[in-house]
């Protein structure tokens, strides 16, 4: 069931840095890759193309965990342990631009056909942001 | 371990050492228990092919390591997120105590120049050496 973000987490994810997702492999390892996100209507949104490695893993085993760390300031993280709710396509790469004019400001300079975007509910919360280091 | 005498399964390329030479944090991923993934940012280095980390004994990770002996861990190049990083999976081949803080101290120069923080009463510093055995990722 999806979590409430805290007061100090909901200002932390309005920051504009990539979070690393990590996936679990066939092979049982985890697949780590940095990769654009927002969070809004209480999800986790990532977008990405269907080939992509972590996608194809989401679609075995819909658990995802977010990391997200301030560049700026190594002691400011959180860790978000979520699932997979949904991906649908993103047409026209609305949310891909989307997503780029929350990061660069611009309109998204790569194809905007083939592409899909995740939703990620959030299911438990770690990390320094909420005064937690240890799990 | 790590003595020079072994060597690692994979010799990291000169632009991922390159990268791991700068004091940029690692994304040390495990799984917990449950088979969910944890992810948690740490301090690392190299040495002599090896990638050398420390923490406490009480935390999630270092238990999830030593039970599963492998991790993946991420480096970011910082100028560049999301277009360049490397991913490397690695074995673990060495857990080894830090009764005089010497590792942890040694980190905490290369990351914040100075020692590490006092310990907490009963915390034990631990380090692991993780072997390189596959990398990948958007480097070079």
């Amino acid at each position: 069931m999806a979590v409430q973000l805290s007061t100090k987490m909901q200002e932390f994810v309005k920051e504009v840095f990539p979070a690393i997702i990590g996936t679990t492999r066939k092979d049982g390892s985890v697949e780590e890759v940095p990769v654009w996100f927002e969070f809004a209507g209480g999800f986790f949104w990532i977008n990405g193309g269907t080939n992509r490695g972590w996608f194809k893993h989401l679609e075995r085993d819909p658990r995802i965990t977010l990391l997200l760390v301030d560049p700026k300031n190594m002691w400011r993280w959180s860790q978000v342990l979520g699932r997979m709710v949904k991906w649908e396509e993103d047409q026209g790469g609305e949310h891909i631009n989307h997503l780029s004019h929350r990061y660069l400001s611009k309109d998204y300079q790569g194809p905007r056909t083939g592409r899909i975007k995740v939703q990620i509910e959030p299911v438990r919360i770690s990390g320094a942001i909420d005064g937690d280091w240890g799990r | 371990m790590a003595t020079g005498a072994a060597r690692p399964g994979v010799i990291l390329s000169p632009a991922v050492q390159r990268l791991a030479a700068l004091p940029i944090l690692a994304v040390i991923a495990t799984h917990r228990d449950d088979g969910s993934i944890q992810l948690n940012p740490i301090w690392f280095e190299l040495r002599d092919g090896y990638v050398v980390v420390n923490s406490n004994t009480r935390r999630a990770w270092p238990r999830n390591l030593q039970r599963q002996k492998k991790a993946t861990l991420l480096l970011v190049d910082p100028d560049k997120a999301a277009e360049r990083y490397a991913q490397i999976h690695g074995r673990l081949v060495a857990v080894t105590p830090d009764p005089n803080v010497e590792v942890i101290n040694r980190l905490s120069r290369r990351y914040t120049g100075k020692p590490f923080r006092e310990l907490e009463p009963g915390e034990e510093r631990i380090t692991f050496t993780i072997e390189p055995v596959r990398v990948t990722g958007q480097m070079i």
